[in-house]
């Protein structure tokens, strides 16, 4: 049963207020108190200065668990909200494998759930490491992108993208945190620019999301009462405060924590709130959690996914 | 940090602040929607009758606040709440944070 060893993230020091984002971006002021007012975002991190090597380097030299253990790592996954994240013939993460002593492994790009692409990483890594039968089989999922072109620093109506990494290995198996299920809804009628379907994409959106928890939690054999917290990702407060309530679950137990001082980042969400998750104490011994994610562009995804700790 | 729900700070309106706040919405909609509106009663649908998008509503409520100088509690507004004019007057009146 797929496992996550140990989980890193980084996140560069700067901070940009979303009036700012929004200004550049040609946001009127009635646009930027809406996102400020009622989806609660605050502020973004951005580095200014780097490129994507440097956010991803900075997760990785956090992730003490691959010390040691990089002869043991067979797969190396760059989990993408945008297909395309680096111009060509640009490769980021081939070189920074070289650079951890991770030149041995398959280095390959995980995408087409836009923010949801974290989750699938996870589970394709799980798979992959089962089918070799290799037991000392690790992977290693990178997620983080740089906000650099307004489509990447903006998610119309609905969110601020924000600079990050997260890196978090993976086993075939192991005791924590054990992987008890999956559940993903791809919703390829999305991918289209009509404005009907934009709105019928808004009006699904937080029952969707709803339903792929609901099924994760019901593959998992369990009920949502017995779920300690759920880690989402951070596309806004309010679109959440929805899904609890389709739910009936109580928000305070989603970790929003980071909604308002880091805005939406990419694929890496679920694994920074793990972080904030396991810092304030909320991860108990043995108590499922749900990390889940909404992805969109080009289509639609819905995620789950259930641990154990 | 956590989220905490929210209850609405101000009971159920008395009719003068719902017919106040209806008269508000009125004069707010063709700013909001940038055309003229028609005849607009409490009981027009703002978004199948008026084409009220999820942005243009929120609009509306934060162009409220401004005109009428209240503070209104944003955390519960939902989809249902901009049924028609009336149904917006009354979460309005029933999450205010200063007093009316």
């Amino acid at each position: 049963m797929t496992a996550v060893v140990a989980v890193a993230a980084y996140l560069p020091e700067g901070r940009v207020r979303i009036e700012e984002v929004a200004g550049r971006l040609g946001l009127s002021g009635m646009q930027a108190k809406i996102f400020r007012r009622y989806h609660k975002l605050g502020e973004v991190a951005l580095d200014p200065h780097g490129g994507l090597a440097d956010l991803l380097r900075g997760a990785l030299r956090r992730l003490d668990g691959l010390r040691g253990q990089e002869h043991r790592v067979r797969y190396v996954l760059h989990a993408r909200t945008f297909p395309t994240v680096v111009p060509y013939p640009h490769d980021p993460v081939g070189e920074l494998c070289e650079e951890f002593g991770l030149g041995h492994a398959a280095v390959f790009a995980v995408g087409h759930h836009a923010c949801a692409s974290g989750l699938l990483a996870v589970d394709a890594a799980g798979r992959l490491l089962a089918a070799d039968d290799d037991r000392d089989g690790l992977a290693l999922v990178l997620t983080g992108e740089k906000a650099f072109t307004g489509e990447a620093q903006l998610v119309p109506e609905t969110s601020f993208f924000g600079e990050g990494a997260a890196a978090c290995l993976v086993s075939a198996a192991g005791e924590r945190d054990r992987m008890l299920a999956y559940a993903t809804d791809p919703r390829g009628e999305f991918d289209t620019d009509d404005q009907e379907t934009a709105l019928e994409f808004q009006r699904v959106y937080a029952d969707t999301l709803a339903a792929a928890i609901t099924a994760a939690v019901g593959r998992a054999g369990l009920a949502m009462d017995e779920v300690g917290v759920i880690l989402p990702h951070n596309v806004n407060r309010v679109a959440w405060h929805q899904v609890c309530r389709t739910l009936g679950y109580p928000r305070e137990r989603v970790v929003l924590d980071n909604v308002a001082t880091t805005g939406h980042v990419f694929c890496a969400d679920g694994f920074i709130n793990y972080l904030t998750a396991r810092d304030r104490g909320l991860l108990r011994q043995g108590e499922p959690y749900v990390m889940a994610a909404a992805g969109a562009g080009s289509g639609a995804t819905f995620s789950a996914m259930v641990f154990a700790h | 940090m956590t989220e905490q729900d929210t209850a609405p700070s101000a009971a159920a309106a008395d009719p003068a602040l719902r017919d106040r706040l209806v008269d508000s919405i009125r004069e707010l909609l063709p700013h909001v929607l940038k055309r003229e509106v028609a005849e607009v009663t409490a009981d027009t649908e703002l978004m199948d009758a008026l084409g009220l998008s999820s942005t243009t509503g929120l609009e509306l409520v934060l162009e409220l606040e401004e005109r009428l100088e209240l503070e209104i509690s944003v955390e519960e507004l939902g989809r249902d709440d901009f049924g028609t004019v009336g149904s917006l007057a009354d979460y309005v009146a029933g999450n205010l944070l200063t007093e009316a």
